[in-house]
């Protein structure tokens, strides 16, 4: 069914030391306290900044994309138990068009679980506040279809806590989980590429003559195994920003994703509706199970701002759409060297062409 | 430059009162929803279009910068058993409601037939979504009001009163519902039942009762909002309300040139 994607072969050891542990703003600094490694494509040049440079980075008529889905907390504690598992963690990931949802189910309590391997269909799990889970059938390696008795996403604003691994040791409030752009609920993890933005920096952006333009990309859980191929996201571009990109690629102008989730909503785009009278990207909303790699290429978005990613992650083969091999893995040399902070709260990385 | 943000505390159960406001996706209902928010309810909101329930929900929260907790946008038909008792449990869950508003409603066929023609399937659905819906909804959180001390408020309208051609299936319904707001507040001394007359406002609803007319003249639902959170916030008796007697009083302002006092006498006024 699924085709195997070639790992990139992104060779570094993501060392403790590099994992951000917390929000930039527990040191007492501003969310956009945070480094930006820049690398460009045509020269292949690696350059450091501040994130607070960003703006004098672009140019003017180029068009920032940005992610409104603000993440919801996802993750209950389950009070029946799996008899080999012990306590259990159900992760929201997806909803998906049946009115289902890919949920994850993880032995013990935030922040240390681990998935679990067990779990049958017609398994109805109580969960807090009378709700009942109901899997309904594996979806893949460690996703199940599973069906709530409630509203999902209003129950998780009652009774969920954001989702946490095992780098972030404290619970943060769901409030630093949301970029300044967080509009709409629906998030299983954040989009976190964005979360560095502040009014101040919109602002200057704005100011210089960069345009930023929405799409709506909920994100499912983060958790994949190496070599386990993404699943489907709901997305929605927006014709504002349909008409945005185009003019902006008419113009050239650059279009830059603030993270991988954009670029997968605006490639998605291109593809299902695509291209339209004015260019390339077309108004479009549903499901996208597009994955873009090396081998897709990209056809509209023309840099990205991105984290930095676990040797192997899926979110590799995205940026091998933007750079060769040689240069992501000089990139990620100089940020592992450099002592740059990796995951949700740590620091990010522009690819411009 | 860069200020330090300090961080929130972790949420913890905040024993925030839970209000229901039914069609709050335009209108009336969202702008309810809206002051009751900053008013400092958890406010669970429905309409049947869920696209623009999420996106009056987030418009509320981003303009008073509220937690995503603090608009619940559960999207679904009040006609609906399933989607009612999923709002009332959500309720329930929350610590329970203290405040249901009744404010979805439809006028059944537009433009508004003569009850000669009224098609009588049209009639039926009237009935249901103005009349069964509310007062079934009412019935699922009555546990939850009668321990909040809550209130029930339901929207109704003059034409539940008045004779107005054309209006006799949402007439007939608002009066049905009426009556039966009129009997809860005898048989239900712990909880307030308020009925009340918004008043014509400039909303979708009466756009579809009168098409083609411009209909500006007519204030926007923002402005009858005032009259509802005196209500809510007095706890007044509950009755029959109209938004319009219920408005408060602008600040009378001191004369700048006082005017003699004539003596006047009894004039005709005074007759009939």
């Amino acid at each position: 069914m699924t085709t195997a994607i070639e790992p990139v072969p992104v060779a570094f050891e993501l060392r403790p030391e590099l994992e951000a542990h917390e929000p930039p703003e527990a040191r007492g600094t501003g969310r956009d306290d945070v480094r930006l490694l820049v690398s460009r494509t045509a020269g292949g040049d690696v350059s450091e900044h501040a994130f607070a440079d960003l703006p004098d980075l672009l140019l003017p008529g180029d068009l920032v994309v940005v992610n409104n889905s603000a993440t919801v907390p996802a993750a209950v504690a389950v009070r029946s138990t799996l008899a080999e598992a012990g306590p259990l963690t159900v992760h929201f990931s997806t909803a998906m068009p049946s009115g289902e949802w890919l949920v994850e189910l993880r032995s013990g309590s935030a922040p240390a679980t681990t998935p679990v391997k067990g779990g049958s269909p017609g398994l109805r799990l109580e969960l807090p506040g009378g709700a009942v889970l109901t899997l309904a059938g594996r979806f893949s390696g460690r996703l199940w279809l599973a069906r709530l008795s409630t509203a999902v996403i209003p129950y998780l604003l009652r009774h969920g806590q954001p989702i946490r691994y095992s780098y972030v040791p404290q619970p943060w409030p769901t409030e630093a989980y949301q970029t300044v752009f967080a509009t709409l609920p629906g998030s299983a993890e954040m989009p976190s590429a964005a979360r560095p933005f502040t009014p101040q920096i919109v602002t200057r952006l704005v100011s210089r003559g960069v345009s930023v333009a929405p799409i709506t990309l909920h994100t499912g859980v983060s958790s994949l195994e190496g070599g386990e191929n993404p699943y489907p996201e709901s997305y929605d571009v927006p014709a504002v920003t349909a008409r945005l990109v185009n003019l902006t690629r008419r113009s050239g102008g650059r279009v830059i994703a603030a993270g991988t989730t954009v670029v997968r909503a605006l490639e998605s785009a291109a593809l299902a509706d695509g291209p339209a009278a004015d260019g390339p990207v077309a108004p479009s909303a549903g499901w996208t199970s597009h994955v873009v790699t090396r081998d897709t290429g990209v056809a509209v978005v023309d840099g990205l701002l991105t984290g930095l990613h676990e040797p192997l992650s899926t979110h590799l083969w995205m940026l091998a759409a933007f750079a060769d091999g040689a240069l992501l893995n000089r990139c990620y040399q100089v940020a592992a060297a450099g002592g740059y902070r990796w995951h949700e709260f740590g620091d990010v990385h522009l690819l411009l062409p | 430059m860069r200020q330090a943000a300090p961080l929130p505390s972790v949420e913890v159960m905040t024993s925030s009162p839970v209000a229901v406001v039914t069609g709050a996706s335009r209108g009336l209902g969202r702008a309810l929803a809206d002051a009751l928010a900053v008013a400092g309810y958890t406010v669970i909101v429905d309409a049947r279009d869920s696209l623009a329930l999420e996106a009056a929900a987030a418009a509320i929260r981003a303009r008073h910068d509220l937690p995503l907790r603090s608009v619940l946008a559960i999207p679904g038909d009040i006609a609906d058993p399933a989607h009612r008792a999923d709002l009332a449990a959500a309720g329930a869950d929350l610590g329970g409601v203290s405040l249901l508003v009744n404010n979805a409603g439809t006028l059944g066929a537009s433009p508004l037939p003569a009850l000669a023609d009224y098609p009588v399937g049209d009639l039926r659905a009237a009935l249901e979504v103005n009349v069964i819906a509310p007062v079934a909804l009412t019935q699922l959180v009555l546990p939850d009001l009668r321990t909040t001390g809550g209130a029930v408020l339901s929207v109704t309208s003059d034409a539940a009163v008045e004779a107005y051609a054309g209006w006799g299936g949402y007439g007939a319904a608002k009066a049905a519902l009426e009556q039966a707001c009129n009997v809860l507040a005898a048989e239900e001394p712990a909880v307030r039942v308020w009925r009340v007359d918004p008043g014509d406002m400039r909303t979708q609803m009466h756009q579809e009762a009168f098409p083609g007319e411009d209909i500006s003249d007519r204030p926007t639902p923002e402005a009858v909002v005032p009259a509802f959170l005196r209500l809510i916030r007095e706890r007044m008796p509950s009755g029959r309300y109209r938004a319009a007697e219920l408005m408060p009083a602008p600040v009378a302002e001191t004369p700048v040139v006082e005017t003699p006092v004539v003596e006047t006498t009894a004039t005709a006024e005074a007759s009939s």
